[in-house]
């Protein structure tokens, strides 16, 4: 039984210090793993990120290796990491991993 | 001197209110609540009958306050009874108003309480939201306005003198405004801040304001006009307003001889200072600390340091001690003053008391507020280092300090040399960059550009993201030259500015690109970044294709990713204003490895590229470019652009959703030909898919296709059908074609098969085509166990070190798998084998050594008769894992064979690792379960024996699965005297025995002994037993405990009054309505029959009652003769329509549906509408008799208005569903069923009650379709419900097993966390459900957040009204460190209070329903958060 093929290998990352931006953190959590992607949305109005973000990984492998790794320490700052709780909606994002 | 009145009194001013003016609110909730039945409470409260109510309470409530107070604050009393006269004499709103009002100023209170009580102030923030708060309502009450006052002075510790008074005066002209009436304390509160803000006026202007809005004075009045001419050193003033109080008889206090200290003072008459002391001692008043403060004061302002060492030695030996708080104003003083050479003396005497920090916080921003960050500095300084907890581990002392210096504008010099102190000293971490973070919060240009430069001197990093808070400030004021100069900055401090910047951060500020980069040029701003490029590709993207493919075609182009100007091109592309360059970049994306991240085929960029286009589009955007895209779509076709399959699938899926299922071929046409062809992707059979699979695989064969992927779609749906000949067959035929996927699906089935050569065979054959693929953990778990059970250990173990070697990645899941397949071999009595492959697992790291996973070799053992062996085991794997797997099977082994010698080394071995207590239990639990009582009760009563609740637990589980009544009989007995036993508990237990075996009288028999023993009974327990009691026909010998739940679905809805014109006749209720209501229709009916046959006169209103409580109960037939006795009387009269509603219920509920669907085809044609409930159970009981043209009927009959009444489109599915399994046409069940789930619009629709049902009717056959096809939905289409919704439905009907093995199974199902939370919060709506969440955390642990999880689990025990766990559950969770939500303390504390227990927290001041509402809003705004 295959395993099923819609897997994303996605890491939800809070409590990120303001001084850090999308380039440091696909750089620290290159080090688990190939990273796809990495959202870190900034809010428009203040000019400060939201203090979390989201990291893709291409493999199963890296997002483990992130899970595994605990603290996550960044700059001094303990970063909170976990498996992202949010579902990716419907099959429209799904298709692809 | 203002500034300690500042805290202490202020503080405990509030804290005043809070008790005093709680009582109304809450008091006229209680009265709301007890009056539930009454008549309204309106009635009871309208017009001055309200007011005085009111009124009596607060002045019930004051005289006790006033003394409780009295001693901080000697003003209060006289206050308080101002106030409350002043309330009774005041034009009272109506109450509803009134009760707003003090809601809100509960809320208010709170508010400003807590943040007094935890930091001594109150910021300007919180203050002005208040207030805008109360503004808004658009009135204002008396007691809001004397809260709002009193927070304006040295609360704001921030906010500078002036300022506090100006909002100080706002406040007050504003809410009288909105009606506030003032009286005597108002005056004084402002009295109070004016003191506290230094504020200069003349006392005889305000007494002329007070007379003129005739209000008297008090004696607080006059004490602080005293103070205040005081201040100024105006002894004369004072004089005359203590003549004033001497002619009024009114008492002098210490506070006025403290305000005589000050005034002499200032008045440069120091040695009248001093001697105020001596008369007061003459007066008999003991000078206390504000008088030796007042005192130092003085001193302090002239900076004569003898004197204030004088004046402290002075307090000290007059036993009046100066806390810390007192002598704070001194430094204070001193600081001002400017003799802060003398600081360090009154700093040595500080003892740092409990609540320094935040005293010494306050002082901090006050000196800062006044310009005096030194002193404030040297005061920072004696803090302790607090911050350096294990949580967080840097240290951040002076956060507050540096936050408020930024928001002073203190000195640029100054703070950068706070920072390096700071740093330097290690009492912060990273000073400047927290000093930075809070100068761009302010948007404060020269404090941040500072803090750079310092971050630069100290090495740290400076990134382009610093800049984007000060460059908002001048995009949104559209000021380009403010951008050029932030820029400026940059390139001062060697940022370079990335593509994120220049694009959304600048740019934007001007009119278009090109005027950017001139304007940056002109001011030497250096283009050459890395940025500027990437800019001008993402411009050239959104604004000119043709430009853009020139751009990128030119060879000297340097490699960018596509992302880079992704976003840029899709919209570019959504326009289609230029097809022809579209196609062009497509294929050159297609194409050139430039654009493609390294590792990704060019190809699949550009068809991800495409996908990404078309998901953009918005349905308009589609409909409106159809033909353009179609032309586009062709063209690439004609370039030989190729999308693969997956892709494809994926924009089908979108272009179904934009109803343009037309466009589907052009993207079909495009479709890599190595891939399946279109046909698989659109037709989706829902039978016989394995005979069209094979089907179509021939026909590819015959066009020498490529078949992979449909050779994989068949193997798999082979696979599923547990086809092994079939599916190796066909593998042998396309020997070639197999991919990776298809022959890990083949290996499984040939474990499950026990084929094991098979397996091994596909496994080679499989790694020899591509020797760096792996199986998943659960296919080498599966090979590894069918090795072991073929006895190939050696060969097994070889897998396990592969399994490390190529690293695979093993979950909790695969803990579980691993545990069953060491079990799998215990029966065999495989001890050795079992052993072998723990050690091996466990040296390899492969899992974790616990006493489950070391279960098994116990087990092995003992099915093999060898105790001994057993025990081994067990101290062999304490000794090598240091856990032990379980022993209790090895005593009762022991026991039952009487070996002696063997049961005392095992007890000896428990005793050393465990501990005595441990022993005993076990040899308890062994006694127990053997029979054999009489050597039980002599453990159990062992002295210093204490209460196990978790394995006493585990014990009395055990003995209710495998139903062995009497061990536990003999255990309630026993644990009697037992030291912290929980009685109840123990009984319910018993009970729940009972209730399994349906053994009402043993049941009834625990009641009387439970009274014997004076056990009180939970109310669980007492309802368990009434239920059992019920279920057997017995009368229930006790008041059954009414609760607010619903066991079973909603009752009949409750008889309105209102309902129908014809029924507001004026009379009084009639004993048969009475009867009615009390639901005894019996009763009623009798009493009715024998009216009518009087004679009496009847009403509508009392026919109408009666049938519906006959029809509730469900005497149709009764209901239906006094329907026809209405129908004879009265000739128009007509059920109600909650009567009707009764009648298809009652009737649908029996089963009688073809009269419940008669009802609802005649209501519908009388154009009435029977209730959302009515329809749902005339459905289900349509589904239940296998009624399918029924449900479409009443689907037909309600199409128009069931958006109305909220019916879900599944309700029908899922009862059509279960009309046909009754048919025993399972298959037209499913049909209708995936039909739902493959549409991507209904995949998340829940079918659970099919489950349900079927489960509920034990139709194995049926479940097992059921079950396939959810699998088959879960595996091949993604489409994860159906298996969540039978998985947890497996788990409701406690079919545990099964429903692991699905998990084993399906591991996505893991991952479906919404549905598993909605589970569990649905569970823990109901009392007693609690076990099913804990099978499911045991499960699946990780599907909720701890802290969530807990808020439920709280939850559960508060409905079972389980203290005890509540209060276990409460400290594993502190000891977590999560987050303890408010309501779970609330509903902790509320469970303490019923308990009689004082709760050890503060509880919660809000309703449940206001943490509830809270908790909910933060789930959805962190959801919103997530998804911006």
């Amino acid at each position: 039984m295959a395993a099923p093929s819609k897997k994303v290998f996605e890491v939800f990352v809070s409590k990120i210090p303001w001084t850090l931006a999308g380039k440091e953190m696909k750089e620290y959590f290159a080090q688990f793993g190939p990273v796809k992607k990495c959202l870190l949305p900034f809010d428009k109005e203040t000019g400060f990120h939201k203090g979390f973000c989201w990291v893709g990984f291409t493999t199963e492998e890296g997002l483990n290796n992130a899970l595994q790794k605990d603290p996550h320490t960044l700059e001094g700052a303990k970063l909170q990491v976990q498996k992202n709780r949010r579902q990716f909606e419907g099959p429209k994002d799904a298709e692809y991993d | 001197m203002s500034f300690h009145c500042a805290t202490s009194e202020n503080m405990a001013a509030l804290l005043r209110s809070a008790r005093l003016l709680k009582c109304s609110p809450l008091g006229l909730l209680q009265i709301s609540c007890t009056k539930r039945t009454g008549p309204p409470l309106r009635l009871l409260f309208s017009g001055p009958l309200g007011a005085r109510g009111t009124g009596v309470c607060s002045r019930h409530i004051s005289p006790a306050s006033g003394n409780a107070s009295s001693r901080v604050w000697p003003f209060t009393a006289g206050c308080v009874r101002n106030y409350s006269v002043a309330t009774e004499q005041k034009d009272e709103p109506g109450i509803p108003v009134r009760s707003d009002q003090a809601q809100q100023f509960d809320w208010a209170l709170a508010k400003l309480d807590s943040s007094v009580r935890r930091t001594g102030r109150i910021t300007k923030a919180q203050l002005t939201r208040i207030f805008q708060e109360i503004c808004k309502k658009g009135y204002s009450s008396g007691n809001q306005a004397l809260l709002l006052l009193r927070s304006c002075g040295s609360l704001l510790p921030e906010v500078p003198l002036e300022e506090r008074t100006k909002l100080a005066h706002r406040v007050w002209e504003k809410l009288q405004k909105l009606g506030a009436v003032y009286d005597a304390s108002h005056y004084n509160a402002l009295l109070k801040v004016y003191l506290q803000n230094e504020f200069k006026f003349t006392p005889t202007d305000f007494l002329a304001k007070m007379e003129e809005a005739n209000v008297q004075p008090n004696r607080v009045t006059y004490q602080r006009l005293i103070a205040a001419y005081c201040q100024n050193g105006d002894i004369e003033g004072a004089s005359t307003i203590l003549g004033f109080m001497k002619t009024k008889d009114l008492p002098i206090t210490e506070a006025v001889f403290n305000s005589l200290v000050t005034g002499h003072a200032k008045a440069g008459d120091i040695e009248s200072a001093q001697n105020i002391l001596t008369v007061m001692n003459g007066a008999g008043i003991q000078p206390g600390p504000d008088t030796y403060v007042a005192l130092l004061n003085a001193y302090a302002e002239k900076g004569d340091q003898d004197n204030l060492k004088k004046t402290m030695d002075a307090a000290e030996s007059a036993e009046c001690s100066l806390m810390d708080r007192d002598l704070m104003p001194v430094i204070f003083t001193l600081a001002k003053a400017g003799h802060q050479e003398h600081i360090p003396h009154i700093v040595e005497r500080l003892r740092h008391d409990r609540g320094y920090v935040p005293d010494a916080m306050n002082l901090c921003l006050s000196l800062i507020t006044q310009g005096l960050e030194d002193t404030a500095f040297e005061i920072l300084k004696t803090f302790p280092n607090l911050q350096s907890d294990g949580f967080n581990n840097e240290t951040s002392l002076g956060n507050f300090f540096l936050r408020h210096c930024v928001d002073m504008e203190t000195p640029l010099e100054k703070i950068c040399s706070f920072c390096k102190e700071l740093q330097e000293s290690n009492m912060h971490a990273a000073p400047a960059s927290f000093t930075l973070f809070v100068a761009l919060e302010n948007q404060n240009t020269a404090i941040s550009l500072a803090m750079m430069k310092l971050l630069k001197e100290l090495d740290l990093p400076i990134r382009p993201h610093y800049f984007w808070p000060l460059l908002i400030r001048h995009l949104k004021s559209k000021n380009p030259a403010g951008v050029v100069e932030v820029l400026k900055s940059m390139q001062d401090l060697k940022v370079k500015p990335d593509i994120e910047t220049l694009s959304q951060y600048v740019c934007p500020a001007f009119a278009n690109i090109e005027e950017a980069r001139h304007s940056l040029k002109d001011a030497g701003i250096s283009l050459d970044s890395e940025g500027f490029f990437n800019l001008k590709v993402r411009t050239l993207a959104a604004n000119n294709l043709a430009e853009l493919h020139t751009f990128l075609s030119d060879p000297s182009c340097p490699a960018t990713e596509l992302i880079v100007f992704r976003m840029s091109l899709v919209n570019n592309f959504k326009t289609f204003s230029d097809v022809e360059s579209m196609v062009k970049i497509t294929e050159l994306l297609s194409k050139d490895k430039r654009f493609s991240k390294e590792g990704t085929k060019p190809s699949d960029t550009s068809a991800f590229f495409l996908y990404n286009v078309i998901d953009n589009m918005s349905e308009a955007e589609v409909h409106r470019n159809e033909y353009k895209l179609r032309q586009y779509l062709s063209q690439l076709k004609d370039k030989n652009i190729t999308l693969t399959l997956n892709i494809c699938r994926g924009i089908k899926n979108l272009l179904q959703s934009y109803q343009v299922p037309e466009l589907m071929k052009d993207v079909f046409a495009l479709v890599d030909h190595d891939g399946a062809g279109s046909e698989a992707v659109v037709g989706i059979g829902n039978e016989g898919r394995v005979y069209s699979l094979e089907k179509k695989l021939a026909k590819k064969k015959a066009e020498t296709q490529p078949l992979e992927t449909i050779l994989k779609l068949t193997i798999q749906s082979l696979v599923a059908e547990e086809k092994l000949m079939r599916a190796l067959k066909l593998k042998r035929q396309h020997e070639d074609e197999m991919t990776t996927p298809a022959y890990a699906s083949l290996i499984g089935l040939c474990c499950r098969h026990n084929n094991v050569e098979e397996a091994l065979n596909l496994k080679r054959e499989m790694t020899r085509k591509d020797t760096s693929v792996k199986l998943d953990g659960t296919k080498y778990i599966a090979l590894v166990q069918c090795l072991a059970k073929n006895d190939r250990m050696d060969e097994a173990v070889e897998l396990l070190k592969e399994m490390k070697e190529k690293e695979v990645v093993l979950h909790d899941k695969h803990t579980t798998l691993l545990f069953h397949m060491l079990f799998s071999l215990a029966t065999k009595g495989g001890a050795p084998a079992i052993q072998r492959l723990q050690e091996s697992m466990f040296t390899l790291g492969l899992a974790k050594p616990n006493s489950n996973l070391l279960s098994p070799l116990v087990t092995a053992y003992i099915e093999s008769e060898d105790l001994s062996g057993a025990l081994e085991a067990v101290i062999g794997c304490q000794k090598r894992y240091n856990h032990m797997p379980p022993i209790h099977r090895i005593i009762v082994g022991l026991v039952e064979k009487g070996d002696t010698e063997l049961l005392q080394k095992a007890m000896d071995f428990v005793s050393k690792e465990r501990g005595e207590m441990a022993m005993l239990y076990d040899l308890f639990f062994a006694f127990l379960q053997t029979g054999r009582y009489r050597e039980a009760r002599k453990i159990i009563e062992t002295p210093g024996l204490r209460a196990r609740p978790a394995r006493i637990q585990w014990f009395a589980e055990k003995c209710i699965n495998t139903n062995q009544i009497e061990p536990l009989e003999q255990m309630l007995d026993m644990t009697q005297k037992l030291f912290e036993c929980d009685r109840d508990e123990m009984y319910s237990y018993l009970l729940r025995q009972y209730e399994a075996t349906n053994d009402w009288k043993k049941a009834e028999g625990l009641w009387t002994k439970m009274q014997e023993e004076n056990v009180i009974p939970r109310e669980r327990t007492l309802l368990m037993l009434a239920k059992i009691l019920k279920m057997n026909g017995q009368e229930v010998p006790f008041d059954v405990p009414k609760t607010w739940y619903q066991e079973e679905a909603p009752p009949a809805p409750k008889p309105k009054v209102e309902d129908g014109a014809s029924f507001r006749s004026p009379i009084i209720q009639s004993p048969i309505i009475a009867l009615c209501k009390e639901d005894k229709a019996q009763e009623a009916l009798k009493m009715f029959k024998e009216a009518n046959d009087e004679g009496s006169a009847t009403n509508a209103l009392i026919y109408d009652h009666l049938i519906r409580s006959l029809l509730a109960e469900g005497s149709f037939k009764d209901a239906m003769e006094v329907k026809n006795i209405a129908t004879a009387s009265i000739p128009t009269f007509q059920m109600s329509p909650a009567a009707n509603d009764l009648y298809i219920i009652t009737n649908s509920m029996k089963g009688q549906v073809y009269d419940a669907l008669e009802r609802m085809r005649s209501l519908m044609q009388a154009n009435q509408r029977p209730s959302r409930l009515a329809i749902t159970r005339l459905v289900q009981a349509l589904g239940n008799s296998g009624n399918v043209s029924g449900i479409q009927e009443v689907q037909q009959l309600i199409k128009d208005y069931s958006k109305a009444v909220n019916l879900s489109s599944m309700m029908f599915v899922n009862n059509t569903a279960v009309a046909h399994i009754k048919n025993g046409d399972v298959d037209s069940a499913m049909e209708a069923l995936e039909a739902v789930y493959t549409n991507p619009d209904t995949q998340s629709l829940s079918m659970a009650s099919v489950f349900k049902k079927t489960l509920e009717d034990n139709n194995d056959k049926a479940l097992d379709k059921l079950s396939a096809m959810a699998e088959r939905l879960a595996n091949h289409f993604a489409c994860y419900r159906p298996a969540s919704d039978l998985f947890l439905q497996l788990l409701d009907a406690d079919k545990v097993e099964d429903a692991k093995f699905m998990l084993a199974r399906i591991n996505a199902l893991a991952e479906q966390k919404d549905v598993l939370v909605s589970y569990m919060s649905q569970k823990a709506q109901i009392p007693g459900q609690l076990g099913k969440i804990k099978t499911l955390l045991s499960l699946i642990p990780d599907f909720a957040e701890k802290d969530v999880v807990n808020t439920y689990l709280m939850k559960c025990h508060a409905n079972d009204n389980e203290f005890s766990s509540a209060k276990a559950l409460y400290e594993e969770w502190q000891k977590s460190g999560g987050k303890i939500d408010k309501l779970s303390l609330k509903r902790l504390a509320v469970m303490y209070r019923e308990s009689g227990e004082v709760v050890p927290f503060e509880e919660p001041p809000e309703t449940f329903k206001f943490y509830a509402d809270k908790l909910r809003d933060r789930g959805a705004t962190s959801q919103k958060k997530a998804e911006t």
